[in-house]
Parts: C-alpha cells; sequence; structure tokens
C-alpha cells in the first residue's frame, strides 16, 4: 500500500507538485510563472511553497536575473518520490473501491 | 505521514486535478514560445516572399529586404527565447537554440555547395530546410502540432513550386507566410 500524503493532498499543493512533476530533472520553474499557471495570489503560492520546502519536497533558488531579482522553484528527488507514492495511493483507493 | 483515507470519488477528483495541471504544464512548456515564433516567421515569409514577387526576383532591392527581415526576425526570435528563458530554467531552451544554429549552418552550407539555378529554387531549398526543421524538432520535442504544421506547409510549397512556378513567390507569401500567422494565432486563441 502506497503512502497517502496529507501534506500533498492539499488542493493548492497538489496542482503545484503536478506542476513541477510535469518539469524534467534538470528545469526550474519561476515563481510568476507558477503563480499564473494555478491562478493564487503571490502570498498563498508563497504559503503553500514554504511548507513543501521544509518537508523537502521542494527546493526554493532566489536568484537575480539582470537586476531583477527571481524565484526558481524544483521538485527534490524526495519530493518526486513522495508525489509518485501519492498518485499510487490515490490509485489504490480508487482500485480498491 | 499518517494513512488519511479520502472516499473514491475525492481520489477520482484529486487524480482528475492532477491530470489536468499536468497537461496544462506540459502545453505551456511545449507551445509557449511557438505562437510568437510561427507569426515572426510568417511575417518575414509573406513580407519577403510578397517583396520578391512585386519588386521582381531579379530586383536588387530584393536581397536587402531579405536581410533586413530575417535580421528582425533571428533578432526577435531570440527576444523570445530569452523571456521564455527566465520561466523556465532549463537545458533544454539552450539546446533548442543550439539545435536551430546548427539547422541554419548546414542549411546554408548545402545550399551554397548545391548551385539553385534560380531565384525559386533558392526559395524552394530554404523553406524545404524550415520546414525540415519544423518537422523534426517537432518530433525530437513532442509536439504533434508542429510537426504536422510543418508537412502541411511542406505539402503548400512542393504544390506551389510544380503547380503555379510563375507566382511561386506570390503563392508562398499568402500560402506559405500565411499559414505559418493562422497557425500561430489559432494557438494564442485556442490554446491560452
Amino acid at each position: 500500500m502506497s503512502p497517502f500524503n496529507e501534506l500533498i493532498h492539499q488542493p493548492v499543493r497538489l496542482q503545484i507538485m503536478a506542476a513541477l512533476n510535469a518539469l524534467d530533472d534538470e528545469s526550474q520553474l519561476d515563481f510568476g510563472a507558477l503563480r499564473d499557471l494555478l491562478g493564487v495570489t503571490d502570498g498563498n503560492l508563497a504559503t503553500h511553497l514554504r511548507k513543501l520546502e521544509d518537508a523537502g519536497y521542494i527546493q526554493v533558488t532566489k536568484t537575480f536575473v539582470g537586476r531583477r531579482p527571481r524565484t526558481y522553484i524544483a521538485l527534490t528527488p524526495l519530493g518526486r518520490q513522495a508525489f509518485a507514492d501519492h498518485v499510487q495511493a490515490l490509485k489504490e483507493i480508487l482500485k480498491n473501491a | 505521514m499518517k494513512h488519511a483515507p479520502v472516499s473514491p470519488a475525492e481520489a477520482q477528483e484529486a487524480l482528475d486535478l492532477i491530470e489536468n495541471t499536468t497537461q496544462h504544464m506540459r502545453r505551456a512548456l511545449a507551445h509557449g514560445g511557438m505562437p510568437y515564433f510561427l507569426i515572426i516567421w510568417g511575417l518575414v515569409w509573406t513580407l519577403g516572399y510578397g517583396a520578391t514577387y512585386f519588386l521582381g526576383a531579379d530586383s536588387p532591392k530584393v536581397g536587402l529586404v531579405w536581410l533586413i527581415l530575417t535580421t528582425l526576425g533571428t533578432l526577435g526570435s531570440f527576444g523570445v527565447g530569452a523571456h521564455l528563458g527566465r520561466r523556465v530554467r532549463s537545458p533544454r531552451g539552450l539546446r533548442i537554440g543550439l539545435y536551430w544554429l546548427a539547422w541554419m549552418l548546414y542549411a546554408a552550407l548545402i545550399i551554397h555547395f548545391a548551385h539553385p539555378q534560380s531565384g525559386d529554387q533558392l526559395a524552394l531549398l530554404i523553406s524545404l530546410f524550415a520546414m525540415m526543421g519544423y518537422v523534426s524538432s517537432g518530433l525530437l520535442y513532442r509536439s504533434g502540432f508542429l510537426a504536422i504544421l510543418g508537412l502541411a506547409v511542406t505539402a503548400l510549397i512542393v504544390a506551389g513550386y510544380l503547380l503555379v512556378p510563375s507566382f511561386f513567390n506570390l503563392w508562398m507569401a499568402v500560402f506559405g507566410g500565411g499559414s505559418l500567422i493562422a497557425a500561430g494565432l489559432y494557438i494564442l486563441r485556442a490554446w491560452r
């Protein structure tokens, strides 16, 4: 039985993990691009990102492009595995229904 | 993490949300800059081939028009690429840029040594090389839309060259450039 992950299951965090999981291992997504994709506010997104970062599921990198600060987000290997396990857990719930 | 059972309906809802987000993200990645590239190069083709038709292929102004248009097109493409690179940091963007640079180099070398015998043949070769780039990069980066568009425009190019040779440049301006612009506008409208 794959572990059901309550932290990931929250809808916004589920979408964050799904969006980042669609990137390849080498890619990072800009904070603004993720915000636009999910249609959430900066504050809301930052709150959910902090929880995922604290769990070690995502890596947040702050840098500068030219003179502008940019924040990039990527899944960690632990986060990718946790997401895969959670998806599997959801499928098993359906299968056992 | 403790086990937190949810109903099958809730599990299905979550899986649907994951699937929708994944598809949205993949589409944004695959097609984020494509409409702009298509519109930029569609305009280059429409204006360039239109100028070639109306000024005459032998006019000394035609070469200058093409030089200006392709320079603007290349600069515009780099601008779009740089903008996209700020949204997703990935070695893939650099690889796509290098792919097209290599493609341009080989196309220029092959066309130079092939010695096309007329302006129309030169236009045919350049256009076919461009569409070869669309089809191959579409296959490489799993964009069926780009690959199919490349094949469709290739068919239009060959048809125009064989069926209406006297109006080939006008044909290319309308159907070649027009197809690229229409495809770019379609993506902007349908996929955003």
